[in-house]
Order: structure tokens, then C-alpha cells, then sequence
């Protein structure tokens, strides 16, 4: 295992290297995180992250609270891709109490959380991109993530912080209009990634400022943790989705995204990738969609999961999402531990960052693409 | 260096080509205080009392569900049984918005459905008392003819019952005497039977 070198300490008459606190308030965080950086010049020798900024301990909150009550939180642990949460502690309580989902909720929730996971990429490629200096994507960006947010907002009436989910199903039918609509921008979408390419990926100054810069080899992933599109830069063709299949992701065809090199481009590269699949699984989705109910008949009034240890893990979009329930069999959970991708991503700071320049900083802390109340929770 | 410079320059003209498309394009903003949004038809905000035909006013009968299920504590419902009413009709209905997170399980477990969302959107307070909503307030006026009317149902309700029941009475008070008359205590039991099934 690759261990950070210890270079924070101070060194008495060591006047040429010097600390930085990077945040708690720094725009390329995206909340607040602090990394406390050792430099020698503009040349970083010992990276620190240091979190619990935005904890709101909604582990803890799960202790105190009956299974249906912890469901608005899961859509602010990673307000990002809220309806991903959602949905995967839904299916996770599903499969410890042996809840059949109807069909037709099934599709709704792929649908759904294949247009989440767009929009999460689509905010993380406009934020990225202002990081790095260039504002016209992030417009673009965000008014395609808007166009989205309204298709999802007329079937869950909430932009972020969906609560789509129950047990057994979804709270709401959608209707032809939000199915043409997500079929719609599928089209729509294809030609703007097109756009994206031709204005990002080939773009000089990008790929200068991305291309070998905070490269975070397989081994070096795997010894961590890394999942998601992070792991997959790394060249490992990991995906929950396809690897153990939930839900009903085993019946739409799509493909790993992978690239080599593990640097900020790659990571890059499997993200915009990863949109195309999703419009791949979207317009599977939308075209086989059966009739029926969306929500099953026979939900117990009273959620009490079976005592024991419970495990169940999605792929978010920023990778793999897990929770580990203990139950006691009341209605109460005793521990509900929630693990995130980017708690492990951030950890991984210590190691990637040394030997880069201080300005790569923020290239390489926005392509891990992390959201801090998800390391927090 | 020099293909690289080349290269470079293409891609720098491509991009410019991509923005320079999208000057032409309509803008994208909506110029929002001087013009109003359109939620959508799934829109959450703060919960109100839906009007419920048959009663022609709001149908909170004061179950608590709402106050039980509600992850945030927000909602605080008290109510009393009119009288001359079964039914219990609310008094105070009162939602903090200030700490509701507009998850809408009060509405799933609404048994009268009678719980909807507000179509406001632009609710900005300096106090906290701005965010404190008497959902009952634009039922108040309405209330007393509402309960003039449930009661008089109510009492049809049970005249009506009340006529079926002493039919049922007179009718097994007949059928009592004839078993008598003919048997003994055997036939008293199905005499039990029936008037069940009357009163069902």
C-alpha cells in the first residue's frame, strides 16, 4: 500500500519551504475543505486534506429517526445526484424486507437516475471548466443541466433534493409528456456533446492543463478505494451497474467507459463518455417502459427490516455508493454507515498531489469531482 | 513546435466556431422578478388543506398521521369532536416551513387526502414568524356552515340507521317468539345469526 509522505511537520530552520491552508473557503472547493499544503515555491512537497467543514451527521440522524423518515436525507448526503441516493437506500431497505418493485417503477427509477447522473456530470464539467478559466462552457453546461432539472422537477417537483423514492416503488406516475421529454433531450443531448468535444476535449489549452496532471494510477486506486469514473480513468472497467447488476440494469445494453493514464484528461474523457451511455440507457429505458402500478401493493405500514446486517451499494456518479445497515428488527436502525466515493477520493490527495504545482491544485481537485457534505455526510 | 502551434490554433478556431453559433441563439435566461415562472404541475412547497367535494371545505379530522410522520416536526395539529358529531374536525393546523423539507410524506399518509401543495414560490421572510403558516386560515369563514351540514348528515345517517336497526330489532323479536313458541334454545342461536347479518 502507497503511503503519504509525512512532510507536514515543521522543520526548525527550514526557511525555504512554507504552509499554505488552501480553503476552508476557497471557490475551487465547492465547499468548504482546507488543504493545508507544504510548498517549496510553487512546487507542493505535502498535501493535507483536513474535512468535517459541513458535517451534519447524517449518519447519526438515521439512529434517531424510523426508516421512512431518514428518506429526505438521502437526497442532501450528495446533493448532486440526490435521486441516485434516494433511489439506492429505497432499494437497499427493499432487499433486506424482500419488497417486490412493480415494473413500471423499475423503468421510472432508471430513467430517473440515469437523468440525475447527467446532470451531476454536466455540473461537474461547468464548475471544472471555470476552475480551469474557461466560463462559456459553464454556461452552456448549466443551461443544458437546467433544461434537465425542469424534466425532473415536472415528475418530482424538486430541482435537488428529489425524495422520489419510497419503499416498494416511487411516489408519482410520470406521464407521456416527462417520457417525450427525456426521449427528446436524448436527441437533443447527442448533438450538444458533439459541441462539448469541439469547444472542450480538442481544445489546446485543456488538454495542456489536463493531460499528465494528477495522475492516479490502477494500483495506486485500488489500494485506495477509488470507484467510479475516477477508477475507470484509471483503466479498470468497474461499473456496479454492470458488475452487480441492481435493479433492472441488466437488461439495457451499454458499455464501461474506460481510458487510460489516469490524469485529469481521462477522467475527463470517461465522464463525457459516461453521458453517452446514459443517453444509451435513457432511451432504452423510455422505449420499453410497461404500464402498470409504481408502487407495490403490499408494503408493510410499519418498515422494520429483518434483525441482522444488511448491505447494498449503487453506483453513483461519482462512484460507489454503499450502505451498511444494522438492524435490530424494530423500526429503528441501530447503525446505518453510509460509505461515499468521495471520502476516499479526497484521501487519496495526500499521495496524487506532491511534486504538482500549486496551480494544478484546483485541476486536479475538481477532476475528482467530489461533493463535501457526501465526504462530511 | 510548430505542428503543435498549428494544432493548437485549429482547435482554438473550432471552439470559436461552436460560440460564435450560439450568438445568434435566443437567450436562455428568464428575466425573473419582471417575469413570472410557470411551476410545474409536481411542484413542492409548503403543504395547504385541499378542498374535498363532498365536504365543501378541507377534510382534516385531526388523525395526528401527519404530525407522526413527519421527519422535520414541523407540523402541529389539534383539533376537537363538535357536538353532536362522531367525527373530529381540526382547530389549529399550523406548518413551520421554516424547518419542513417539503419530503411529502405528510401527504402519502394523509387518509383523507385532503393535504396538497402551495403553488407560492417566492416566499422570502425577515422573521420566523413570516414562515409560520395557519393552514385552517382560509377555511375559518366556512367552518360553522360546514359543521351545520356534517351534523345534520350525520344525524340523517343515523335516523336512518337507527330505522334499520329497529326493524331488525322487530324482526327478531318476532322471529324470538315463534321459535319459542315451536322449539327450544337451539333456534335462539340463529336468531343471534341473523340479526348479525342485519346489522351488517
Amino acid at each position: 500500500m502507497m503511503r503519504p509522505k509525512s512532510t507536514m511537520e515543521l522543520v526548525p530552520g527550514d526557511d525555504e519551504t512554507y504552509y499554505l491552508n488552501m480553503g476552508p473557503q476557497h471557490p475551487s472547493t465547492h465547499g468548504v475543505l482546507r488543504l493545508r499544503l507544504h510548498l517549496e515555491g510553487e512546487r507542493i512537497l505535502g498535501a493535507e486534506p483536513v474535512i468535517g467543514y459541513g458535517h451534519r451527521a447524517h449518519e447519526k440522524m438515521a439512529e434517531n429517526r424510523d426508516y421512512l423518515q431518514f428518506l429526505p436525507n438521502t437526497s442532501r448526503i450528495d446533493y448532486l445526484s440526490g435521486m441516485i441516493y434516494n433511489l439506492g437506500y429505497c432499494q437497499a431497505i427493499e432487499k433486506a424486507m424482500q419488497i417486490e418493485v412493480p415494473e413500471r417503477a423499475e423503468y421510472i427509477r432508471v430513467i430517473c437516475a440515469e437523468l440525475n447522473r447527467l446532470t451531476s456530470h454536466l455540473l461537474w464539467l461547468g464548475t471544472y471548466l471555470l476552475d480551469l478559466g474557461g466560463f462559456t462552457p459553464f454556461l452552456y453546461a448549466f443551461d443544458d443541466r437546467e433544461k434537465l432539472l425542469d424534466i425532473l422537477d415536472s415528475v418530482t417537483g424538486s430541482r435537488l433534493t428529489y425524495c422520489y423514492g419510497r419503499f416498494g416503488g416511487v411516489s408519482m406516475d410520470v406521464d407521456d409528456t416527462f417520457l417525450r421529454a427525456a426521449a427528446d433531450y436524448c436527441t437533443y443531448f447527442r448533438k450538444r456533446l458533439d459541441e462539448y468535444h469541439a469547444l472542450v476535449t480538442h481544445n489546446i489549452i485543456f488538454r495542456h492543463r489536463t493531460k499528465g496532471v494528477g495522475v492516479m494510477g490502477p494500483e495506486l486506486a485500488l489500494d485506495y478505494g477509488v470507484s467510479g469514473p475516477c477508477l475507470r480513468a484509471a483503466g479498470v472497467a468497474r461499473d456496479l451497474r454492470k458488475d452487480e447488476p441492481y435493479g433492472i440494469y441488466d437488461r439495457f445494453a451499454f458499455d464501461i467507459v474506460t481510458a487510460e493514464g489516469g490524469d485529469c484528461f481521462a477522467r475527463h474523457m470517461v465522464r463525457m463518455g459516461e453521458m453517452e451511455q446514459s443517453l444509451n440507457i435513457i432511451e432504452q429505458a423510455v422505449g420499453g417502459i410497461p404500464d402498470g402500478p409504481v408502487l407495490a401493493p403490499k408494503v408493510p405500514k410499519r418498515i422494520r427490516p429483518p434483525a441482522g446486517e444488511h448491505y447494498f451499494a449503487v453506483e453513483s456518479a461519482r462512484g460507489h455508493f454503499g450502505m451498511y445497515l444494522r438492524s435490530d428488527g424494530t423500526d429503528v436502525p441501530v447503525r446505518l454507515k453510509l460509505r461515499t466515493p468521495s471520502f476516499v477520493h479526497v484521501a487519496t490527495m495526500p499521495v496524487v498531489l506532491p511534486g504538482t504545482m500549486l496551480a494544478d491544485t484546483v485541476a486536479i481537485l475538481g477532476s475528482i469531482d467530489i461533493v463535501i457534505p457526501e465526504i462530511d455526510r | 513546435m510548430f505542428r503543435e502551434t498549428l494544432i493548437g490554433a485549429w482547435s482554438l478556431l473550432v471552439g470559436m466556431k461552436v460560440t460564435l453559433s450560439h450568438i445568434l441563439r435566443a437567450p436562455v435566461t428568464s428575466q425573473y422578478p419582471r417575469e413570472r415562472i410557470e411551476m410545474s404541475k409536481a411542484y413542492r412547497n409548503v403543504i395547504r388543506l385541499i378542498e374535498i367535494e363532498e365536504i365543501g371545505s378541507h377534510d382534516c379530522i385531526d388523525c395526528q398521521a401527519c404530525v407522526r410522520v413527519c421527519p422535520s416536526d414541523c407540523i402541529n395539529v389539534e383539533g376537537e369532536r363538535p357536538d353532536g358529531m362522531r367525527k373530529k374536525r381540526a382547530t389549529l393546523f399550523e406548518v413551520e416551513f421554516a424547518l419542513c423539507s417539503e419530503c411529502g410524506l405528510c401527504l402519502d399518509v394523509c387518509p383523507t387526502n385532503t393535504l396538497g401543495y402551495s403553488r407560492e414560490y417566492d416566499q422570502a421572510g425577515f422573521r420566523r414568524d413570516d414562515f409560520l403558516y395557519d393552514l385552517l386560515d382560509e377555511w375559518r369563514d366556512k367552518e360553522e356552515g360546514v359543521r351545520t351540514r356534517l351534523r345534520e348528515e350525520e344525524a340523517q345517517k343515523a335516523a336512518t340507521k337507527a330505522a334499520a336497526a329497529s326493524k331488525v330489532t322487530a324482526a327478531r323479536k318476532a322471529k324470538d317468539e315463534a321459535a319459542a313458541k315451536e322449539e327450544g334454545p337451539a333456534a335462539a342461536g340463529d336468531a343471534g345469526n341473523s340479526a348479525a347479518e342485519g346489522e351488517a
